[in-house]
């Protein structure tokens, strides 16, 4: 990782490892909170500063904390970042508090938080943890707000709560359901391949060392019974 | 056991900064959101007291206010009340907050939320700005929805209730079952309070409604808002009254009435559509038939076909206007349909004629349930037609 440059880590969140689109991870909340551009966007944004606060927070700690100790020390330096954002969104967002309702708190168990923890912010320094941090977040952020544009805008004929009379009569509200959002996000999905055809790590995220749990989980063990399986 | 130790000590560790970070952040902004808090509380208030400039909360425990108040909120200047109360419609939880002035007039009435089939309880609230309590009764009912219309109603009344006590004021804040069942005990006390009302087969003069002691003492007359005690043997034990002689002769007629059962088997058009009939010694018919309704209870449907029917009794003169009526059994849908078995809508035939029997308040959201009721009642002229040797 010492070889990584600074600018690719903050960019490969973006697009080439985006969160959403191409890890997958975060799929409730993406679901949940882009029925509006809004919300999507404050949803984005919460997740961006408790990544980028965690991920600063475990990265420091990273010598300290105990191997075995790890995951319950993750979750409570989460839990905690999440309840200042909740906190302050709801004193100073009251707004934007009431649009995101549970899905503030449910942040604490968003894999992708938890996940760059653990692939990204005990391995590396605090400044590429940082980037990395602000990298995922906003890569969230823009997939969300990607997704809540194209939901907002043709189900419900408005974008940012702004009606577009022009649309009015030719909204589909079947993209503001649960099965339309699924659609939508599939498209993207698909969209995202297409652009990033053979750059995207797509096997490797899909192995054990993609794999949140592969440390805690016997690495050797798992890709043992997949061999065996193959056989 | 070092290493556990260690760990444990660095888990507290990171624990406690993380609690002192919370602690820091609450205390930024813990004021800053029961500001927006009371913000936003005020801001219902304030929707049906547009003038008030500030409202506290009062202590319901120091009052003895209506069932349906939840909570109540004091204009800090003196303007008046603001009342939240939780009744029920045709669905449960309908939810109404309302603003009363100080000299009790409504301010404002917006309905928070409810379960309603029509939603227009929404906007309803409307209706009652600038009334006070003489005039809730005169506001426009929302069409189809009788039961709906009630029950915000009687919130908006028991809000205006509610204030005049919170002002120092003493109001009658009983039930209208506890006021019917305290107005016959004072009448009849040798009823020790248990009474049923009685299917009138017989037209009493000027008499709304007989209740008789179920420990048969006696009977309570009702005559308008005068509830007339008379003992079993016609005694009248309320004084005052008018006409004491008329009550103790109704008492006698109730008591003497003979009723002879009708062979039905013998009216072959009737077999279909009467359970039974019966005739009084007077010329009276009391007629029970079958209406065709629809009701879905515990996922199963109940109509014609699966064997349930409406069953209506109907007591009727022989020239046909009915004198009373009563819903037998019925298996309509609970919280809708059902509610062809309460006197309220039942209690709209007495007086009708075969002109005017269907000029009745549907019941709201079951359309099905009124017109198989309506068909029940129009079998029950059919048939006291037939009975008493007119056309069918």
């Amino acid at each position: 990782m010492k070889n990584n440059n600074s600018l690719s880590v903050l960019t490969n969140g973006i697009l080439k490892e985006n969160p959403v689109l191409v890890l997958v991870l975060g799929t409730c909340p993406t679901l949940a909170t882009t029925t509006t551009v809004s919300g999507a966007i404050g949803m984005g944004l919460a997740a961006l500063v408790v990544l980028l606060c965690s991920n600063i927070f475990i990265s420091l700690l990273r010598k300290i904390i105990p191997e075995t100790m790890r995951i319950p020390c993750y979750i409570v330096i989460i839990a905690g970042f999440v309840t200042v954002v909740k906190m302050l969104v709801q004193a100073f967002f009251p707004g934007l508090y009431e649009v995101l309702g549970v899905y503030l708190d449910l942040i604490t168990v968003n894999c992708i938080i938890l996940g760059r923890a653990e692939m990204f912010a005990n391995k590396n320094t605090v400044v590429v943890s940082a980037l990395d941090g602000i990298g995922m977040g906003l890569g969230f952020t823009l997939a969300l707000g990607a997704m809540a544009t194209v939901r907002e805008v043709f189900g419900a004929a408005s974008f940012a709560g702004i009606a577009i009379p022009l649309l009015e009569e030719y909204k589909i509200e079947f993209l503001t359901k649960a099965p339309g959002g699924l659609l939508v996000y599939g498209l993207l999905i698909a969209l995202v391949y297409a652009l990033t055809k053979g750059c995207a790590p797509v096997k490797k995220s899909f192995s054990c060392s993609g794999c949140a749990n592969a440390s805690t989980c016997r690495m050797g063990e798992c890709a043992n019974r997949e061999k065996e399986g193959n056989n | 056991m070092k290493n556990s130790i260690k760990n444990l000590s660095v888990f507290v560790c990171i624990c406690t900064v993380m609690t002192l970070l919370l602690a820091l952040t609450n205390t930024v902004t813990a004021p800053i959101i029961l500001e927006n808090q009371n913000a936003s509380a005020n801001k219902a208030l304030l929707e049906v007291m547009p003038d008030g400039t500030g409202f506290e909360a009062v202590a319901l425990e120091d009052y003895t206010l209506p069932a349906t108040v939840t909570e109540a909120y004091r204009e800090t200047s003196g303007l008046g009340y603001v009342v939240k109360l939780a009744t029920a419609g045709y669905g449960p939880d309908m939810v109404i907050m309302c603003g009363v002035d100080s000299s009790g007039v409504v301010t404002g009435a917006v309905c928070l939320s409810s379960n309603e089939t029509l939603s227009k309880e929404k906007t309803y609230g409307e209706n009652f700005i600038n009334k006070d309590a003489a005039a809730i009764d005169a506001v426009d009912t929302i069409g189809g929805a009788t039961k709906t219309t009630a029950a915000y109603k009687n919130a908006v009344k028991d809000a205006l209730n509610t204030a005049i006590i919170l002002g120092g004021g003493s109001v009658d804040v009983r039930t209208e079952e506890q006021i019917l069942a305290d107005n016959l005990a004072a009448a009849l006390p040798q009823g020790e309070g248990e009474f049923e009302k009685t299917f009138l087969v017989e037209e009493l003069e000027n008499i709304d409604a007989v209740y008789y002691a179920e420990n048969e003492s006696g009977y309570v007359f009702v005559i308008g808002e005068q509830y007339v005690g008379a003992l079993a043997d016609g005694t009248v034990l309320t004084e005052d009254v008018e006409n004491a002689d008329a009550i103790t002769d109704a008492a006698a007629l109730i008591q003497s009435t003979v009723i002879e059962e009708i062979d039905i088997t013998a009216y072959p058009d009737l077999t279909k559509t009467v359970v039974s009939a019966k005739k009084t010694e007077t010329g009276n018919y009391i007629v029970e038939t079958k209406g065709a309704g629809y009701g879905i209870k515990g996922g199963n449907e109940y109509h014609p076909a699966s064997g349930e029917y409406i069953i209506v009794r109907v007591s009727m003169t022989a020239d046909g206007k009915i004198i009373d009526c009563l819903t037998v059994s019925e298996a309509e849908t609970d919280g809708l349909g059902d509610a062809c078995a309460s006197e309220s809508f039942y209690g709209q035939f007495v007086g009708k004629t075969e002109e005017n029997y269907t000029e009745i308040d549907a019941i709201s959201g079951a359309t099905m349930t009124t017109d198989g009721y309506k068909q029940a009642i129009e079998r029950a002229f059919a048939a006291v037609k037939t009975l008493s040797g007119g056309e069918a």
